[in-house]
């Protein structure tokens, strides 16, 4: 994912152009928020108060009301995470076929050591989620927009590898 | 199936044909396997014919309520004075489900296609693919594959030269399985919290942005070109058991199975044929209990699995429900216990908030049993348990609430003895919780 | 004229109820005299339809309804406390309870707190949510100037939420995070200081939302509460004085549909701490070898009456727009023929309307009786009657704090009756001062902007020998022979209203809580 500076506006030059075109498909403003929120993680990698403020105003709504849409759904971060971001399931069904196991992999593995920190290079952060809605292909993990099926414990080194 | 395995003989494939096949998933590709001739045939029939040839098939909803589709498409305005909209629910959220993810990546353009049926039947212009934010590649491939039907004159001003105006956008989710529920998805595409509605008004009346809206699943959605194009009889016939439940299913079987996967079966097929022959248990291993419709159906145990036939009327009789059809199936080496605080946990997570049952009794849920698990629980916590999941049923806007009840209570009903063995000690605990 | 759809018939709770077709469930028991248990639903906000705790009984239907979202049908019949809807509501309460906080011995809302009320008529004795349990904490937040959250009390009925959103037009507040980590939210950037945000306490079922002017000041049930009127501008907004050993500690509005619906402005609600100053005039003064003395009110009222008898000239009345109708009009009284009757008023630019109720707001006249003073005879001509004062007899200033005015603007005229409440410099002049209530301390009327005349009554007792105006007008009148003394301010009332057009028809009792609209025939008041 690549950063734009902080105390620049996020909405300017061609993502500008990309949430008008979003706008349009829909008969209200407030309607493109979630896909304006998508557009801010894609390029400062996390949702910033300002940054709410910016999409309130481009959008005609409350910087109050777009926080409270933004706590709402998990995959929006509300602070900086590592370069890469580990998302595990451990639901029943992945957890009838081992993802605690995974998850524990992941953990030390990345040197993370506790769910939703950040490891101390800051390359990674590892979380645990509900179902990612690829039971049949235990364990699924979504690392940044790859979603990997069939992860074991004994694969995640190799994994981890491809992501710098 | 078609993916990871090739279809197992048993299986009566029809959704899933082109599973695995990557050339499938183009546009050639799919015009090339007779895709977008029921289009071309349902543009030529009037909205009204449209939905009669659908409920006569006997289609239900395979999200999980399993409501008739054609009767779903008849509540829409037949006179046209405002906007009408489809959106397709492809939230896919509901554990131990993975068909509508499949059926994306595979056949994108049969959901493109069942969705323009849907649009021109229920007179809608444009359509709402609601995808949850996880699923990447479904998004990619649903994106690429829309690209190549407008610029193929599929969608447009001018669909299949019509006449008629059929617009789809992908609305990307961002975790909440709550937003599966029909009107929660259409206050998350209206740019609000995925709360679900107090109903009345019903979605046909007031839905997206307060206009005439119909919201199906992406599997019902994909049934349609078929039925299209081979009659509502055809459809009909593809049932074992009876003729309310029609048509085939994707089955998402996972969990304790050896070879996990979409099975596609006719309705009314034996679900134990289904896990034992097809799917398969590991080595050495039993079948303790299963969740036939996702994890919000009540569990069987192993008699009542045996017993039950795979279609809405048949999993009733046997004290459950087909649900989403995911298949979750739990072998004699599966902690009961463990795997409802699970999902009482999952449930516990994704309530929205605003019931006070839900926000606070899934939380409460969760509590008791991790105490139980950690071998602080008392006898008394069944009762409580019980009670708790009793005023969580049927008081609430929508069925998260019942359906964090519903695992726990056939949980304790039938292997109440597990639960025991935690409380007397007779098991060890696997929870440390102050 | 068009025909109206016939209206509903019912039973509820046994009770055959008749209401318009779209009236819900909650408030046709209302008038079956039936409270069905709520938090979530408030009549001046949209409905949410969350808290489940008006779940009723309709027979015919297996599950139970809210009975806030669904309307009336035809036939309908309704049970409230059947064994399944109270084993619900106090599953919903018992599920509020497990963790809110047993915050009553510190909590302001206790006494007053709609969870209280209702787990004591409805709820379990002893919870089952054991101690070994923690329950959700998070610290105590600012939201604005006044207003605090106390997230842990929270039952997330979102009552605060849709006013701000749909009364105020300013959603300021949110929902945040998800189940039982949601709370209540601000953004950082935009405080909660909304000119009628004061309101979302008030809403509050319990002691979540409170307001740091009354924290921890007085518990409820020692409070009394009495029906008055906002004097902080023309809107009339109806509110309720609370008092507590005879001191004013909080304003609260009061329920009218014709002006306020349920609310009140935060310059009003905070617009109140005057009403209990120390520096009052206690006792009537005359003057005395060239100084003021104290007297009693039958030598006070007698010099008063010798020099109102005695004027040859202009009596010009200098009267606040917050006196009541009553005391203005028996000032014009006592002044006599050559009455010349004046007052001003703040006046502020901007106004601060409250947009999800038409024709409210804070009004830029900032004073309660304008339009009574109008009406009664008076100019908005304060400066020019003050430059000409050389030219009366007499000047009778009747409430008036005299702010900003020189000290010797009285000295022109010769004779200065001063009623009022506290005694300013430049009223040290005067020949007589009378102490006088404030609206707080007598019952009376006042008009609003919208010419409705609305009572107000006693909520405290004033300080020395404070009498209310019109009294000591009233005695006025009677020395200088134009009357009979009046025994209540509604007999001042009457005699008003006998002689003022506008006024006419209009009695106390026909007032009533909600007063009415001036020059109509028939009081539209409805009694208390």
């Amino acid at each position: 994912m690549q950063a734009t500076a902080d105390d620049q506006p996020v909405f300017t030059g061609d993502r500008r152009a990309r949430l008008d075109a979003i706008r349009a498909r829909y008969p209200t403003k407030r309607a493109a928020l979630l896909p304006a929120l998508w557009l801010v993680q894609e390029a400062r990698g996390w949702i910033s108060d300002a940054a709410m403020g910016e999409v309130a105003e481009v959008l005609d709504l409350t910087a109050a009301y777009v926080k409270g849409v933004v706590t709402f759904y998990t995959m929006y971060h509300q602070h900086p995470v590592g370069r890469h971001f580990i998302q595990v399931c451990t639901t029943t069904p992945c957890n009838l076929c081992g993802a605690e196991g995974v998850i524990d992999a992941f953990l030390t593995q990345t040197g993370c050591r506790e769910l939703g920190a950040t490891s101390p290079d800051g390359r990674f952060t590892v979380v645990e989620v509900e179902c990612l809605g690829a039971c049949g292909f235990a364990t699924p993990v979504l690392i940044d927009d790859d979603f990997i099926e069939s992860v074991t414990p004994e694969n995640v080194p190799g994994l981890l590898q491809r992501y710098p | 199936m078609g993916f990871p395995h090739a279809p197992h003989p048993k299986e009566t494939v029809v959704l899933s044909r082109h599973f695995g096949d990557a050339e499938a998933r183009t546009y050639a590709g799919w015009v090339k396997r007779g895709g977008y001739a029921a289009l071309t045939q349902a543009l030529a029939m009037k909205p009204a014919e449209v939905v009669e040839l659908v409920k006569a098939s006997g289609l239900r909803g395979r999200g999980g309520a399993g409501f008739p589709t054609g009767m779903k498409w008849s509540f829409m305005p037949k006179e046209k004075t405002k906007a009408h909209y489809l959106c397709c629910n492809a939230d896919e959220s509901e554990p131990g489900t993975f068909k509508d993810r499949e059926i994306m990546r595979w056949t994108p353009h049969a959901l493109i296609e069942g969705c323009a049926i849907a649009m021109h039947a229920i007179q809608a212009e444009v359509g709402y693919i609601y995808i949850r934010g996880e699923f990447t590649e479904p998004i990619r491939i649903m994106q690429a594959a829309l690209d190549e039907a407008y610029r193929e004159g599929v969608l447009g001003a001018n669909a299949l030269g019509s006449g008629k105006r059929l617009d789809i956008w992908i609305h990307r989710g961002a975790g909440a399985y709550i937003c599966g529920e029909e009107t929660a998805l259409m206050n998350s595409i209206e740019g609000r919290r995925g709360n679900p509605r107090i109903r009345p008004p019903f979605p046909a009346q007031a839905g997206v942005f307060g206009l005439p809206t119909t919201v199906n699943n992406v599997e019902t959605l994909t049934s349609v070109p078929a039925i299209v194009a081979q009659g509502a009889a055809w459809y009909q016939k593809l049932s074992l058991s009876n003729p309310k439940s029609a048509g085939t299913k994707l089955f998402s079987v996972c969990g304790h199975v050896a070879r996990p996967g979409n099975y596609e079966v006719t309705m009314g097929f034996p679900l134990q044929e289904l896990i034992y022959d097809m799917a398969g248990l590991r080595p050495g291993r039993t079948l303790k209990a299963c969740q036939p419709g996702g994890s919000s159906v009540p569990i069987l145990n192993r008699e009542e699995t045996e017993a039950c036939r795979l279609d809405y009327e048949g999993c009733v009789a046997q004290g459950t429900m087909l649900g989403s059809g995911g298949l979750i199936v739990f072998d004699d080496s599966a902690d009961m216990v463990y795997q409802i605080m699970r999902l009482a946990r999952f449930y516990a997570h994704e309530s929205c908030a605003q019931c006070t049952q839900c926000r606070e009794g899934t939380g409460w849920t969760v509590r008791i049993l991790e105490r139980i698990l950690s071998g602080k629980g008392a006898m008394s916590d069944l009762d409580l348990l019980l009670d708790v999941g009793e005023q969580m049923t049927g008081k609430t806007i929508c069925v998260l609430s019942d359906s964090c009840a519903v695992p726990v209570a056939s949980g304790i009903k039938k292997f109440r003895g597990e639960f025991e063995a935690y409380i007397t000690g007779a098991r060890k605990p696997v929870l440390a919780v102050a | 004229m068009a025909d109206s759809p016939p209206p509903v018939r019912l039973t509820i709770e046994g009770a055959q109820v008749v209401v318009p077709r779209g009236t819900t469930i909650l408030e046709a028991a209302k008038q079956a005299g039936v409270l069905i248990p709520h938090y979530c639903y408030h009549p001046g906000l949209p409905v949410a339809g969350v808290c489940r705790m008006c779940l009723v009984q309709i027979e015919g239907i297996p599950k139970l309804q809210i009975a806030c979202a669904t309307p009336v049908a035809e036939g309908q019949v309704v049970n409230v406390f059947p064994p399944e809807a109270v084993e619900a509501r106090k599953g919903v309460l018992e599920f509020l309870l497990i963790n809110h906080p047993l915050d009553c011995p510190i909590c302001d809302q206790a006494g007053e707190c709609e969870l209280q009320d209702y787990v004591f008529r409805e709820g379990r004795a002893q919870t089952r949510y054991t101690p070994t349990f923690a329950k959700r904490f998070n610290p105590v937040e600012e939201f604005g100037p006044d207003v605090l959250y106390v997230p842990n009390r929270c039952i997330l009925c979102t009552r605060c939420v849709r006013f701000m959103d749909h009364a105020a037009g300013d959603a300021v507040l949110n929902v945040s995070e998800r189940g039982d980590r949601a709370l209540i939210g601000v953004h950082p950037d935009r405080p909660l200081d909304h000119p009628w945000s004061g309101n979302v306490v008030d809403l509050c079922p319990v002691g979540s939302l409170i307001s740091r002017d009354f924290l921890h000041k007085a518990r409820a049930w020692e409070l009394d509460k009495t029906a008055s009127i906002c004097t902080g501008c023309s809107q009339g907004c109806n509110i309720g004085i609370e008092t507590r050993q005879n001191t004013v500690v909080r304003l609260r509005p009061r329920s009218n549909d014709a002006v306020n619906r349920y609310f009140m402005c935060d310059h009003g609600r905070s617009h109140y701490r005057w009403m209990n100053r120390g520096d009052r005039i206690e006792a009537p003064l005359v003057r005395q070898d060239g100084a003021l003395v104290a007297a009693d009110w039958d030598e006070a009222l007698r010099q008063s009456a010798e020099l109102l008898g005695g004027a040859g000239g202009d009596v010009v009345v200098l009267a606040a727009p917050h006196a009541s109708n009553e005391a203005l009009f028996l000032a014009r009284a006592v002044a006599g023929p050559r009455f010349r009757g004046a007052f001003r008023v703040e006046r502020v630019a901007d106004e601060h309307p409250l947009p999800g109720v038409p024709g409210l707001a804070l009004r830029g006249e900032r004073a309660p009786n304008v339009k009574g003073a109008e009406m009664l005879g008076y100019a908005e001509r304060f400066a020019d009657q003050l430059a000409g004062l050389r030219k009366a007899s007499v000047a009778l200033v009747l409430d008036e704090a005299l702010d900003g005015i020189p000290t010797d603007a009285l000295a022109a005229v010769p004779h200065v009756i001063y009623a009022g409440t506290m005694l300013p410099e430049a009223a040290r002049g005067a020949a007589v001062v009378l102490p006088v209530t404030t609206v707080a301390e007598e019952d009376g009327t006042l008009v609003n902007r919208d010419g409705r005349v609305q009572r107000y009554f006693q909520a405290r007792s004033g300080p020395g020998m404070a009498r209310p105006a019109w009294w000591a007008l009233g005695e006025l009148r009677a020395t200088l022979g134009r009357g009979e003394p009046l025994g209540s301010s509604a007999e001042a009332f009457a005699l008003l209203a006998a002689e003022v057009e506008g006024f006419g028809g209009l009695t106390y009792e026909g007032l009533g809580l909600l007063g009415a609209v001036l020059g109509a025939r028939a009081p539209a008041g409805v009694t208390a």
